[in-house]
Formats: structure tokens, sequence, C-alpha cells
């Protein structure tokens, strides 16, 4: 069985989340989860660590595509840190970089969010 | 040779060198044209120069430039490879934006593209040796050129593979996941996901057909629109996957809110659903590919919608059976264990519950040494709800009985009662009667039930006597009772329509014709006997056909 692991911290006004292992059809909500619990504590400001993550599918996509508008709606945004090469591969296929940004590491992604 | 000439020659053959060295170290298209420019701009000393390449139509396009305006670059001619020396368009063009020489790039698979160049700044004249240099430029270009057009193409290949194979592990995910989950509501959550996910898009719907009506699992487009729509559109018609302009022929409504592409979710060659999507935000179009992805995708989720639909029916049914069980136990504890007996007169009864538990009920119940009560009642209705207003009409039975009222106004109380207590317009059709052995009478009412018949030498009365049906208002016109004296071998057959309206298999009823003839052709058997005739009677006239309703007599006879 595939794992799969999500745990979410705070880092000054912005909230990243660490995922780690296979976030697919199977595992896509409890990330959802996550972003719900976010929403409600109106927590728009949010960076994903993907430093542990060795697979992303479709449906694990999805939930950003899914959470992403409301974000943007309340001048925050998810933005991606820390992304291994075959991970990103699959975003950058689908066209993800042109609608997402894409850090190095979750330091710079932090400082994007805390200069605008 | 003069020295002049030799060092010129030398040089030539250097930067040659250097030049081949450099764009076969390369196989970056941008790099390669970048650098045939810039080598010929410096040996000819001329400011402007244009590549531009075939593509797969064979027209010209331009692909690297330097020095030169983008508007001049936007008015570059339509022109192709087997023309274009003879096109005015192309001569116009050189003439009016100061190209002094063009050259073909050719490769050994043949014309590759055309480089076009500025004056010289020096303002002479390309000469045979500049031109003679250009082709070795371009002949050493155009193998470079051809790689890295292979390069280009072989890397838009891998990414198409790459695309094929992302959209599979996709599928494969999805298979496992669905198979494992039985609620349609998590099944439509998923695809949603998967599908937003893959496109990339931020707009869907997702709708399914079900008892002709259209439910939407997931919706974020404008509903009340896609409702009207989809209210007035068949979506089992939708039997191919809709894009541009077709769609905007069917349904130009929902391209006004944004759908840009509907698949039908499609289970044995028919449409049970649809997956409705707005625009991709990457700015592409759904092709082929994608369209065949989203409708596996659908396939694969309608499938799982079905099974999700079967499974809770199943469990559904379960229930129901379990909800009929108990029904029938209420109905069948409510029912009299042992009838009365009496020296006038002998009673029996019968009762047949239908499977689907109808409202059926008898009681016989001894008031005191000379009275025997007994009733008859079919409850509108069926399964918990008609047994459980059975129950209720047992206790007001039992509870009027104590307060030893006459009959009619017993009746009118009792369909106070009923009526208070019983909403969705339920109804209860009644007779009751009370068999009085020392005068031998029978006192009776009867609340719009099939009137029981009185059988007296072969003459049937009916027992009409009383008034309406019992819970359809409270009691405005009180009931009327009657007492008829009984005479030895009088029978009193008491039944619901559960007899008379029992169905053989060619939906022929049994009919009151029928019954009325067999217990006037029978009026000598006793009770017991004639309840057996009739039930023999109904069951060579159903031939085992499955009854809808509950069967239900009750035979007094009048003994001495």
């Amino acid at each position: 069985m595939a794992n799969f692991n999500v745990n979410l911290r705070n880092k000054e006004s912005v909230s990243v989340i660490d995922v780690k292992g296979y976030l697919d059809a199977h595992t896509a909500p409890e990330l959802e989860n996550v972003f719900n619990k976010l929403i409600d504590e109106k927590q728009y400001k949010v960076v994903v660590n993907f430093d542990d993550l060795k697979y992303i599918s479709s449906a694990g996509l999805g939930v950003f595509m899914a959470y992403i508008e409301t974000m943007r709606e309340n001048n925050g945004d998810i933005k991606f840190s820390n992304m291994k090469e075959n991970v990103y591969n699959i975003f950058d296929l689908l066209g993800f970089p042109l609608l997402y940004e894409f850090f190095k590491n979750e330091e710079d992604a932090i400082k994007k969010f805390l200069e605008s | 040779m003069s020295s002049y000439q030799n060092n010129s020659a030398l040089r030539n053959f250097s930067a040659l060198v250097d030049f081949s060295n450099l764009i076969n170290s390369s196989l970056d298209l941008n790099f390669t044209l970048n650098n045939i420019l810039l080598t010929c701009l410096g040996k000819f000393h001329t400011t402007k120069g244009m590549i531009a390449l075939l593509n797969e139509e064979n027209k010209f396009i331009v692909k690297a430039s330097k020095g030169i305006s983008q508007k001049i670059i936007d008015e570059f001619p339509a022109i192709f490879s087997f023309n274009y020396d003879i096109d005015e368009k192309f001569s116009e063009y050189l003439t009016k934006n100061n190209f002094q020489v063009y050259q073909e790039i050719k490769s050994t698979e043949g014309l590759k593209g055309l480089i076009l160049l500025g004056k010289k700044l020096t303002n002479q004249e390309y000469d045979k040796e500049d031109i003679n240099f250009l082709r070795t430029i371009l002949n050493v270009g155009a193998t470079a050129i051809e790689n890295s057009l292979i390069v280009d193409k072989l890397k838009k290949i891998n990414r198409q593979l790459d695309s094929k194979v992302n959209q599979l592990s996709s599928l494969f995910d999805l298979s496992k996941e669905f198979s494992g989950l039985l609620k349609t509501e998590q099944i439509a959550k998923l695809l949603v996901l998967s599908l937003i996910g893959q496109m990339l898009v931020s707009k869907y719907s997702i709708i399914i057909s079900e008892n002709e009506k259209s439910i939407f699992l997931e919706n974020n487009f404008d509903k009340e629109i896609l409702i009207k729509i989809f209210s007035q559109n068949d979506i089992k018609k939708i039997e191919r996957p809709l894009v541009n302009e077709e769609l905007a022929k069917t349904f130009q409504d929902l391209i006004n809110v944004g759908v840009e592409i509907i698949v039908p979710m499609q289970l044995k060659g028919e449409t049970k659903g649809l997956i409705v999507l707005g625009k991709r935000n990457n700015h592409l179009d759904y092709n082929n590919s994608d369209i065949e992805f989203i409708s596996s995708l659908g396939s694969l989720a309608i499938i799982s919608i079905e099974n999700a639909r079967l499974f809770n029916e199943t469990l559904e049914k379960q229930k129901l059976e379990k909800d009929l069980e108990t029904a029938r136990n209420i109905q069948k504890n409510l029912l009299p264990n042992k009838i009365p007996t009496s020296e006038i007169f002998e009673i029996v009864a019968f009762n047949k519950s239908a499977k689907m538990v109808g409202g059926d009920y008898y009681d016989i119940i001894k008031l005191n040494n000379e009275k025997i009560l007994f009733a008859i009642a079919d409850v509108s209705g069926k399964g918990v709800p008609a047994a459980l207003l059975m129950a209720n009409i047992q206790a007001f039975l039992k509870s009027i009985c104590k307060m030893n009222l006459p009959l009619d106004e017993s009746t009118n109380l009792l369909n106070d009662l009923v009526a208070e207590n019983t909403s969705n317009g339920s109804f209860i059709t009644f007779f009751w009667g009370i068999l009085d052995e020392k005068n031998k009478t029978l006192t009776y009412v009867n609340a719009g039930h099939n009137p029981p018949l009185l059988i007296r030498n072969k003459e049937i009365i009916k027992l009409k006597k009383g008034g309406m049906i019992l819970g359809v208002m409270q009691t405005i016109v009180p009931y009327q009772l009657e007492t008829i004296e009984m005479k030895a071998n009088d029978l009193i057959v008491l039944f619901t329509d559960g007899i008379t309206e029992a169905m053989n298999k060619n939906w022929e009823e049994f009919s009151d014709e029928r019954l009325e003839k067999i217990v006037t052709d029978n009026n000598l058997l006793s009770a017991k006997n004639l309840l057996i005739r009739i039930q023999d009677e109904i069951n060579n006239f159903t031939e085992g056909a499955e009854q809808s309703d509950d069967i239900t007599s009750l035979i007094i006879k009048v003994i001495k």
C-alpha cells in the first residue's frame, strides 16, 4: 500500500504544507482536508513543500486546481517548492508552470509572499 | 596568388572551421540559426538578416532575424517552396525592405529554408566570392538545422508520449480507486479532481441521468442555465463528444456560460451521464488525445457509479424486505389466534397475507356470555404504516368495546379517532357486528366495507347499512345500525376485496358474481367447509398467480 503523509505548519503568516510519499486518487482527499481546514481558518497564503513527495497523479494535481481560485480571490496563492525533477516533469507536462509559481526552496516561496 | 588573396582565403577558411565547430556543438535550433545569421552579418558587414524555414505545409516561416523590426517580420509574405522564386510578393518584399541577396538552405533531404541578407555597409554589391562563401556556410549550417529540427521533433514526440503515459497512469490509478468506492458522491468528486488536474480546468459539471431525470453530482457552472438546457434536451441523445463548432451549433447557450466541451459517459453504448468542462487554463484546445482520455475516465466513473447504484438498490431492497417482515409480524400478532366458540353460531376465519403486506384485519371478541363482536377491515396502503394503523384500530376497538356503547355510537367514535390519528389520506373500510346468542340477532354497522352477504334460503341480502369509510373526516353524519333476526342455517359471509379482485394470469378478476354464486350454490355446507370451498375456488381461478392484496374471509353460520 502506497503511503502518503501530509503535515501543516506555519511560517510567519504563511502556511506550509509538507507532502510526503504518494499523492494519488486514494490519498488526494487527505490533502483536500488540509485545504478545507486552511479555508476555514482563513489562511490563504500557502506553500506546498514537495521535498518528500515521490509521485503525484492527476487527482493529486486536481486538488491544487480545486483550491487555487479560492486562495487567489482572497489575496492568497498556492506556491510550490522543493520539487524533485520527476514530480516537476508531471506538472510541466500538464502546463502547470503557466499558472503556478515554482520555487527551488521553501524560503524563497515564503519570501515572495512576504514581499507582496 | 597574391598574399592579400591568400590571407583572405585563410581567414575565410578559419572562420568556416570555427563556424562549423560552433553550430555543430549544439542541437538547439535557435542557437544554430542565430549563429548562422551572426556569422553572415560579421562576414558581409551587413546589419540585417533573416532566416525562414519551411513548415509542414511547405510554407516559409520566419524563425530567426537580426536588425529587423517586428513589423517587417510580420509582413513576411505567404510564400511556398514550389513557387516562391517567381512569386511577386516575395520580390516586392525584398525590394521594399532592402534585402540584397537571398539564398536557399538545402540539406541532403532537400530545401529547408531561405536566408535573406541586407545591404553591405560598404555599399558594395555581393560578389561571386561572397555568394560562394555564403553557400558554404549554408551547406554546413543546413546539416545543423536538420539535426536541430529532428531533435525538436523527437522532443515533441517524446512529450506526447510522456503525456500519453501520464494519462494512462492516471486512468490506472483511478480504476483502482473507483472500484473500491460505493458512494456516488465520492466517485464524482474523484472524477472531478482528476479531470481538473489533468486538463487544468476550473469549470466543470458532472451530470448523470437517473429515472429520466438529470442529476448534478458536481457543478460550478451557472446551474440554473444548465438545468434548463438539460431538462429540455435529453442527455441520452448526446452520443459523441461535442466541441467547438459542433457544440456551438447544438448548445449555444452553454458556450455563453463558458462550456467548451461535453463528453458523454457511456455504459454499453448508452449515455448515462455527461462530463461538461470549461476552457483549459493553459490556453490549449482539447485535442483528440484529451477527448479520448476524458471519455475513458468517464467510462470508468460511470461503471463505478452504476455499481454503487446497484449496491445501494440492493441495500434498499434488503431494508424494505426487513420492513415488510416487521409489518407482517405486526399484522400476524393482531389477528386473533383463537376464535371464540358458541353453541348458536359457527364462526370461521381465514387470512392470507400478500407478499407486499396489505392491510386486512379481522377480529372476533367475546363480549360477555351472550354477545360476540366480530369485525373485518381493510386499511388503505401497505407495509409498516398500514400495519401500524391496523394496530391502532385494534386498540380503539378493544377500548370501545369496554365502554358498552351501542354499535352506531361506537362507530361514530371510532371514526373520529381514526380521522384524528391518520394523516396523508389513509382510510379504512370497516364492518363490525354483534351476534346476540340469547335473542339470535345480528346488529351491525357497515363503514364503507364490501357489503357482507347474508344467505338465507339461497337468497342474498347485502349488509349495507352504516355510513362512510372510516378516517376520511370527523363524523358529521352519524352511522346507522341495523339489527336482523337470525334464522337457522343463515350464513353470513364477510370478505375483503382481495377475494373479489383476485387476479388470474389473464388479468381477470374473481368478481362478486363468482363469489355470490359459490355461496348460494353451497349454502348447505358448514361454515368451515364453505370457507374451504371458497379457498379452493380462488386457487383454481388464480392458478398460483401471485396476489398483490391480502385475502381475508370470515364466515358465520347459524347452527340452531
